[in-house]
């Protein structure tokens, strides 16, 4: 399931909505927390904006979870992502992947939020304390692991137990 | 969609700062290459170069330059993302 929503979200919630899912059938469940922090040090961060595509969002991050669902012996994802205005040390992002092995559903995890950074059409903003705003860019080094997953010798399920 | 001679266009983020609107309906009666479609769109909007980092969307797909725009759809204008 992919949410996109403005509301901070509890990840208890979030962890016990994707193991009720699974009961019986899942042996691991990894799960990412991305947090807003201080994207220009020098200057001092006072918030986050993030605006997204609505539709698109949804559609890219569906199509991402299918993906991880082919690649590894994965029981189900929940995807949460927070858009709006965010204070500094405020959750963005939940990515919970569910599994038979922990080995799937580490990769699977991994795979998720690599992808989601460079496919998701969702953008941040950052407010310095100063006032002043600038749109963040994307990282070449995220760019790069994302294309890393699909390289000949990125993980794959058969290599795992 | 048949029968439309218009596109709808989208700009996010810095995009839709840089033309002053988020949204706008252009004329389009005949498929486009998306390429052929930006370049003729920075003539409207200087601003958006280099246009090489853009990302186009058609119907909330990634499309890449030689991709065709048909009159009736949605059309997305952005830079590289930065969620997650």
């Amino acid at each position: 399931m992919v949410i996109v929503q403005t509301e901070r979200f509890d990840v208890a919630a979030l962890t016990e909505r994707l193991q009720a899912a699974c009961v019986g059938r899942a042996g691991a469940y990894v799960h990412f927390i991305g947090t807003v922090r201080d994207f220009s040090p020098d200057s001092g961060s006072r918030s986050l904006f993030l605006e997204h595509y609505p539709g698109m969002c949804e559609r890219e991050i569906q199509s991402l979870c299918a993906q991880a669902a082919q690649r590894w012996d994965i029981l189900d994802t929940l995807v949460v992502h927070r858009v709006g205005e965010l204070p500094l040390g405020d959750p963005i992002v939940f990515v919970g992947v569910a599994s038979m092995h922990r080995s799937q559903a580490f990769r699977a995890c991994e795979f998720l939020i690599d992808a989601l950074k460079t496919r998701a059409p969702f953008w941040k903003r950052e407010t310095l304390a100063d006032g002043r705003t600038f749109w963040v860019q994307q990282q070449l080094a995220d760019a790069r692991k994302a294309a890393a997953w699909d390289e000949p010798a990125a993980p794959h399920s058969s290599h795992t137990g | 969609m048949n029968g439309s001679a218009t596109i709808e266009v989208l700009y996010f983020a810095r995009i839709a700062e840089q033309t002053g609107t988020r949204a706008e309906t252009q004329a389009l009666t005949a498929p486009i290459e998306a390429g052929a479609w930006l370049t003729a769109l920075v003539r409207r909007y200087p601003g958006l170069e280099p246009i090489d980092r853009l990302k186009i969307a058609i119907n909330q797909e990634y499309a890449g330059r030689a991709a065709l725009i048909h009159p009736g759809d949605e059309v997305a204008l952005f830079e590289p993302v930065t969620g997650g």
